[in-house]
């Protein structure tokens, strides 16, 4: 069967399936997620049923890695600093808090599991750990948007969930995106090898200078359109950039977000034309990422069950150990880390994108670690959510949030 | 001009980027799209600020940053783009299926027709006598006896003749205009796409016949062309009568479902070899028409029209090689100039015939003089069929459809200014003068 035509249906039948199936379930029984098409992607792919080739996916490769582009600079939308400054400063502390301590728990446990489990080298086995501590940190907002809309409260672990969720994204982007050009696999010899701190500095360097340039470039255009035309070529140009010079696309995008939504006059038509395709792109991110998996790699199964295990103590564990080490505790409740378990759209992300710079046996150890960490929480985060919210403190309610609110 | 400058900067960085990667996985094919969208996108701008309708400025910005001129989109990255372009021509047929009305058909299909076959017989005439006439100077059939000369004639002007239906709808879609001029000159672009097609079908079946081509390839038989057009007709209609079920029963995320529709049309067309161009037309027709929620289907697409139209037109003027347009001009300019007052004789004789007076009788003609994606695709098969002799034909055809992309489209929209169904300064242009006045 043409392949095209055997996208078309999987994103087609995919859709029309969980569209109408994920908005009963959300509704009526708090169950939000993308990982059913990460499923079906691995039960099209070649490991499985063989039906998407692995050609298909590589031809598809300059597609994601504008996928890869579009989701850094939707997380760096979310960051607008004036905006943060009239907000409380401690929610954002303890979200940093426990973003890094998940991070440094999963990264040591990794670490030691690669060295003293699978005795790897540590020269060897630092970037695979640090890569999925990076996305451990990742949690996925879906499921608190489902009950925000849902419980219609605006408590506050609720609003402390809506915090640390942003900036697990940007720790986990930032940390990833340093450590691909830090540390670029062997293979990624160019005309001119740059050293890992030329790479880093060049990944920063095309986040700022591109967001500055498009800056200029974008001006005071409001209408939506013209808008979408000059954004999307923007972040294609920095995606392709990016990708060109071997490093993470989701930095430097993340940066040239960050850097229009604070500058241009434009902000919200930039949040809205960034939301207007963000949706195709993640299923298809999803979709391809399940068809991207191989079974087997060394260790997979202790892996998988370390890194799955570990991150989910490492996200409780961690939040209650900020919540308490800067007071929020009476605030937040012991358990409001629950809430962080559920990895959606961007460990996917992450881990695809380091599994496009890696091909080695161990990136199917780290790919399948990660893929099944969001298939094992990414169904039950919105229950867990409801239950964490109930739980720490009575629902105060207020008007529903705006439909659209939700982001996978 | 803050554009301007900003857009020398990117290009600036691009040039320095581009020593320093690596080649693998199409990231320079996306660092070159992404630049070359901008670009299109600036020089747009510009275009609008001294008249010119925008997709002028996108196929200038491809020209000129194209591989051919500056050059940083490769001939690599534009060969990697075709399905990009691909999905874009497939989108733009949709849409200009979905702007026929049943209602119009019915009411003005025999003017548009008796228009199309004046303006199009006519200037099939004219292009072919003008072949017949230069042929000393054109090297691919200046050596063939004359019964030859006169079958490749037949078969160069049955692709010079085509219309493009994609600038005819950018502009509409630029201009908001939707009265008279603009209506006829959709109808008769979009009925001559589908009679070109026919026409060209035969006039390669008759080639074939009187002159056999080299090799097996020996061109398209009867049976063929006719599933060409037939089975596009039963394609295009089926998957029409899928999307008015889709718009029934779910009608959500309809961007999205444009998209992949588009993509799946293409696909199909392309497997089973039917004409893409007339399976999208009528499934955007039937789509329309026989469901009461085709407006919204179509209103979603034209909210994202402009993003294809940037891709569409900048990629078709990064593919023309002005190197080797340039030395043909002396023999297709008069080519073109005469088919030009052929169509405008035509349209004249059309018009009498159906009975129309007025401003479609003076300013339709200029609508139909843009050529395009239909145009380049037919040479591509008689270079096909012909690798000699076909090929070199279609080298002028391209250097003609170059020729023919400039002017075509300000004509295009000097007729709807002129016949006062768009304004001479658009929205989009005020407010960019406003913008400017702003800036300084």
């Amino acid at each position: 069967m043409s392949a095209g035509i055997l996208l078309i249906g999987i994103v087609a039948g995919a859709y029309l399936a969980a569209h109408v199936a994920s908005e009963w379930l959300a509704r009526r029984h708090l169950v939000v997620s993308g990982a059913e098409y990460l499923l079906l992607g691995a039960l099209l792919g070649p490991e499985v049923s063989g039906l998407i080739q692995a050609s298909d996916v590589d031809r598809f490769a300059p597609f994601l890695t504008l996928a890869f582009g579009w989701v850094g600079a939707l997380v760096g939308a979310q960051f607008h600093l004036s905006d943060l400054w009239r907000l409380p400063f401690a929610p954002f502390a303890v979200a940093l808090a426990e973003a890094v301590l998940a991070g440094a728990i999963t990264t040591a446990a990794m670490g030691t599991l690669f060295v003293w489990g699978l005795g790897l080298d540590p020269a060897e086995a630092w970037i695979p750990a640090v890569a999925l501590g990076a996305i451990a940190v990742s949690s996925a907002p879906a499921g608190i948007a489902v009950v925000a809309r849902k419980l219609r409260t605006r408590g506050p672990v609720l609003r402390q969930l809506h915090v640390a969720t942003a900036v697990d994204a940007l720790l986990a982007i930032v940390v990833f995106g340093l450590l691909l050009a830090a540390a670029p696999p062997a293979f990624a010899a160019g005309d001119r090898m740059l050293s890992g701190a030329e790479l880093s500095l060049v990944s920063l360097g095309v986040g700022l200078v591109g967001g500055a340039l498009f800056h200029l470039f974008l001006g005071r255009e409001r209408q939506i359109d013209r808008l979408f035309i000059a954004l999307a070529g923007a972040l294609i140009l920095v995606s392709g950039a990016a990708a060109y010079l071997r490093v993470s696309p989701l930095l430097p995008a993340l940066l040239v977000g960050f850097v229009l939504v604070n500058t241009s006059p434009s902000r919200s038509e930039i949040r809205q034309v960034l939301g207007r395709v963000e949706r195709p792109l993640y299923f298809t991110l999803l979709i391809f990422a399940g068809a991207a998996w191989r079974s087997g790699g060394p260790g997979w199964l202790a892996v998988s069950a370390v890194f799955v295990t570990v991150r989910v103590l490492a996200k409780v564990g961690g939040a209650a150990l900020a919540a308490r080490a800067l007071g929020a505790l009476p605030r937040l409740g012991r358990g409001w880390g629950w809430g962080l378990v559920g990895h959606g759209g961007l460990a996917v992300a992450l881990v695809l994108n380091y599994h496009m710079y890696d091909p080695s046996p161990l990136s199917n150890s780290v790919f399948t670690a990660a893929l099944l960490s969001v298939l094992a929480t990414d169904f039950i985060s919105a229950r867990v959510v409801g239950a964490v919210v109930e739980t720490a403190s009575p629902p105060r309610r207020t008007p529903p949030a705006p439909a659209g609110d939700e982001r996978p | 001009m803050r554009r301007v400058v900003t857009l020398a900067l990117l290009f600036g960085g691009t040039r320095l980027i581009l020593p320093l990667g690596s080649q693998g996985q199409g990231s320079q094919a996306l660092l070159s799209f992404g630049f070359l969208i901008l670009a299109a996108y600036t020089v747009g701008e510009m275009a609008i600020a001294v008249g010119a309708p925008k997709i002028v400025g996108y196929m200038v910005a491809g020209v000129l940053f194209g591989p051919h001129v500056l050059g940083p989109v490769s001939l690599e990255g534009v060969t990697r783009l075709a399905p990009v372009g691909d999905l874009a021509v497939a989108l733009i047929a949709f849409l200009a299926g979905a702007e026929l009305q049943w209602a119009e058909i019915r009411a003005r299909g025999l003017v548009f027709l008796k228009i199309m076959t004046a303006e199009l017989g006519l200037s099939f005439l004219v292009v072919t006598a003008m072949v017949l006439a230069l042929h000393g100077l054109i090297p691919a059939v200046s050596a063939l006896p004359l019964a030859e000369v006169a079958v490749f004639a037949t078969l160069f002007a049955s692709v010079a003749i085509v219309h493009s239906p994609a600038v005819t709808l950018a502009l509409l879609s630029e201009t908001g205009a939707r009265g008279p001029v603009a209506r006829t000159t959709l109808g008769i672009v979009l009925l001559a796409d589908v009679a070109v097609v026919l026409l060209f079908s035969a006039a390669l079946a008759l080639a074939r016949t009187l002159t056999p081509p080299p090799g097996t390839d020996s061109g398209p038989s009867l049976a063929l062309v006719l599933w060409e057009v037939g089975g596009a007709l039963a394609i295009g209609g089926l998957l029409g009568l899928a999307v008015a079920s889709y718009l029934r029963w779910v009608g959500k995320e309809l961007m999205l479902f444009a998209v992949l529709m588009a993509f799946f049309g293409l696909e199909v067309a392309r497997l089973a070899h039917v004409e893409l161009l007339l399976t999208l037309l009528v499934a955007g027709f039937v789509a329309e028409n026989a469901s009461r929620h085709g407006d919204a289907l179509r209103h979603a697409m034209e909210r994202s029209a402009a993003p294809i139209f940037v891709v569409f037109f900048a990629l078709a003027g990064a593919r023309i090689d002005l190197g080797r347009v340039a030395p043909l001009l002396p023999l297709v300019i008069p080519i073109a100039l005469a088919r030009a007052g052929a169509i405008w004789a035509g349209v004249r004789l059309g018009t009498r015939w159906a009975g129309v007076d007025g401003a479609e009788r003076d300013f339709v003609w200029l609508g139909l003089v843009p050529q395009a994606g239909v145009a380049i695709g037919l040479a591509a098969i008689l270079a096909n069929v012909y690798p000699v002799r076909g090929a070199d034909l279609a080298g002028l055809l391209l250097a003609l459809i170059a020729v023919n992309q400039v002017p075509g489209p300000i004509l295009s929209r000097r007729a709807l200014v002129a016949s006062g169904e768009a304004a001479a300064e658009s929205p989009e242009a005020r407010e960019a003068t406003l913008a400017r006045s702003r800036d300084s």
